[in-house]
């Protein structure tokens, strides 16, 4: 991990008038900054420029390059994760984590910890209002059908280990999803899936970790219900600003009924 | 009180035998028609929201409504002493004209409401109908417009379309694409599987379930056949399949491993003879 070579203070950019240009910890990545600003991070390189009254975005991740022009007057940039469902190209709003196969008794409950993907998501805001720009990622990306090809879902899927306690995450490539299982049947169950619905996604980071903090609830039949619970993971965390509602986009329901097996 | 709401009720009005009591249930059938017509249409309009397009929905809505409005007419008019023979005689006649000349048209329409709630169709959609490949722009009362991918307007009767075998490629949300690959007998069909396999499973759309086979399928004239299956989202297959074979062709070039060009080795019995024959005319 990189040592901060340069001044940069976290949330405290706005409207600063000089050129920045630093090294950051991966996760002071995220924040809001006034451009013109620089930022280098595990590879990611992002730069707002000025010429004349035009302001470059400038963004490099995995030689990828991506560019937009700016207007001079006013508004900041922000930077956070956001739901990993975007990239490559967004066709589902379902995530998949797949993990070992784990059996648990009848009427229990515990909480076991996720590795999942990250994708940061760069917002324009400005007065009252937001808008995605940009949205990239240092994670590979996977996508697989949940259920069947008539009926079933296309999910991005990413494999996790399963963890008892919070894990040590790459903060830039991975989060950290706290599940809590519910067990509510009277019968032993074996799960190796869990699938969420993005639009419920709730992502809190703080100065070392990105995490979200969700339930399954095991329903008869083979099937289960997951929800993503609205507190941070590590209390102190900043929450994320959900690409759902920087698109307008009305969320009626939060909850997934996973109605093709756990 | 009874006896005068009674003699009320069936007090005539003017020259015909109506009474209020009539006129009072016809006017009751109107508005039954009316609140009727209204329930149904707004029911079928919220129904049409996603289905068809906003001018198509309003045609269908209204001519619902009116249909029923029609019906409550036709069943409160005798109550009125009105003798409907006539129109009926008119109406029959006019009908059995329109019906010959309309045949197609009538036709075309039963087709469109059909294929409007069995929805085999969505608009967006690409599909293939007969030779016509394309997206569907519309779904109208007569007709459906589709964009072919080479972006030419057609216009397909519903009656076609009705009858036609439709193939909707983005129903499903998933779907299967193959490749058949030679390669030559001389390379290593295993490693070739085994670099086939590793591009596929880097491919972010070729999905992770259900899984991808590769395996070799026909040791043919020229070339061992390898079988490559791949599932991906429906979306964007057409994009996973160009890319995918172009990246398995380079690939498996870079790692020795040859596309073989059809060939077929010819043996002539007399061909020691010619060969000596040609030796001797290069001696001359």
């Amino acid at each position: 991990m990189m040592m901060p070579t340069g001044q940069i203070r976290r949330r405290t950019l706005f409207f600063m008038p000089k050129y920045i240009i630093c090294e950051v910890y991966p996760l002071l990545m995220y924040g809001a900054y006034a451009y013109p600003f620089n930022l280098k991070a595990n590879g990611i390189i992002i730069d707002v420029k000025q010429k004349d009254r035009i302001f470059t975005y400038t963004r490099e991740c995995n030689g990828e390059e991506f560019g937009i022009k700016l207007s001079a007057a006013g508004g900041r940039i922000i930077i956070n994760p956001v739901e990993p469902v975007n990239l490559p190209k967004k066709i589902t709003h379902f995530l998949e984590i797949g993990f070992d196969k784990i059996v648990m008794p009848p009427e229990s409950y515990e909480t076991y910890y996720l590795k999942f993907p990250v994708e940061i998501g760069v917002f324009y805001s400005s007065r009252n209002d937001i808008s995605v720009i940009d949205i990239f990622s240092l994670s590979p990306h996977k996508y697989s059908l949940y259920g069947t090809p008539k009926g079933g879902s296309i999910v991005k899927y990413c494999y996790s280990e399963i963890y008892s306690s919070i894990p040590e995450t790459d903060p830039l490539r991975e989060g950290i999803i706290a599940l809590n299982i519910i067990n509510n049947e009277k019968e032993i169950i074996e799960i190796s899936k869990v699938v969420f619905d993005s639009f419920g996604m709730k992502i809190f980071y703080d100065s070392e970790n990105v995490t979200m903090s969700a339930s399954m609830k095991i329903l008869p039949k083979y099937e289960a219900d997951t929800e993503f619970i609205n507190a941070p993971l590590i209390p102190g965390s900043g929450k994320s600003i959900e690409l759902y509602t920087a698109m307008n986009i009305p969320v009626v329901k939060r909850n997934f009924k996973m109605e093709w097996g756990y | 009180m009874v006896t005068i709401i009674d003699q009320f009720a069936n007090l005539n009005i003017g020259y015909q035998t109506v009474t209020i009591g009539e006129v009072f249930i016809s006017i009751i059938i109107i508005i039954a028609a009316i609140i009727i017509g209204r329930f149904i249409s707004n029911k079928v309009k919220r129904q049409l929201h996603d289905v068809v397009s906003a001018n198509n929905r309003e045609l269908i809505v209204k001519s619902i409504y009116f249909a029923i409005i029609f019906a409550g007419l036709l069943i409160a008019l005798p109550y009125l002493d009105l003798d409907l023979s006539g129109l009926l005689l008119a109406g029959g006649i006019f009908g059995i004209i329109i019906g010959f000349a309309g045949q197609n048209v009538f036709s075309n329409f039963i087709s469109g409401i059909i294929l409007i709630f069995e929805r085999p169709i969505k608009i967006g959609d690409n599909i293939g109908i007969e030779d016509t490949l394309g997206t569907v722009e519309d779904i109208r009362i007569l007709s459906t417009i589709i964009k072919t991918y080479d972006g030419i307007y057609t216009r397909i009767p519903n009656q076609t379309l009705f009858t036609a075998n439709i193939t909707n490629y983005v129903t499903n949300v998933a779907r299967r694409f193959e490749y058949k690959i030679g390669i030559r007998y001389s390379d290593d069909a295993e490693k070739a599987m085994s670099v086939m396999w590793e591009i596929i499973k880097n491919h972010p759309f070729a999905l992770k379930y259900p899984e991808p086979s590769i395996f070799v399928e026909d040791l043919g004239d020229n070339a061992v056949i390898i079988s490559v299956r791949i599932w991906s989202p429906s979306l964007v297959w057409w994009d996973v399949r160009t890319e995918l074979l172009w990246k398995i062709k380079k690939t498996i070039e870079e790692n020795g491993i040859q596309i073989p060009f059809p060939q077929r080795t010819v043996w002539f019995p007399e061909g020691m003879k010619n060969d000596v024959i040609i030796k001797e005319k290069v001696k001359v």
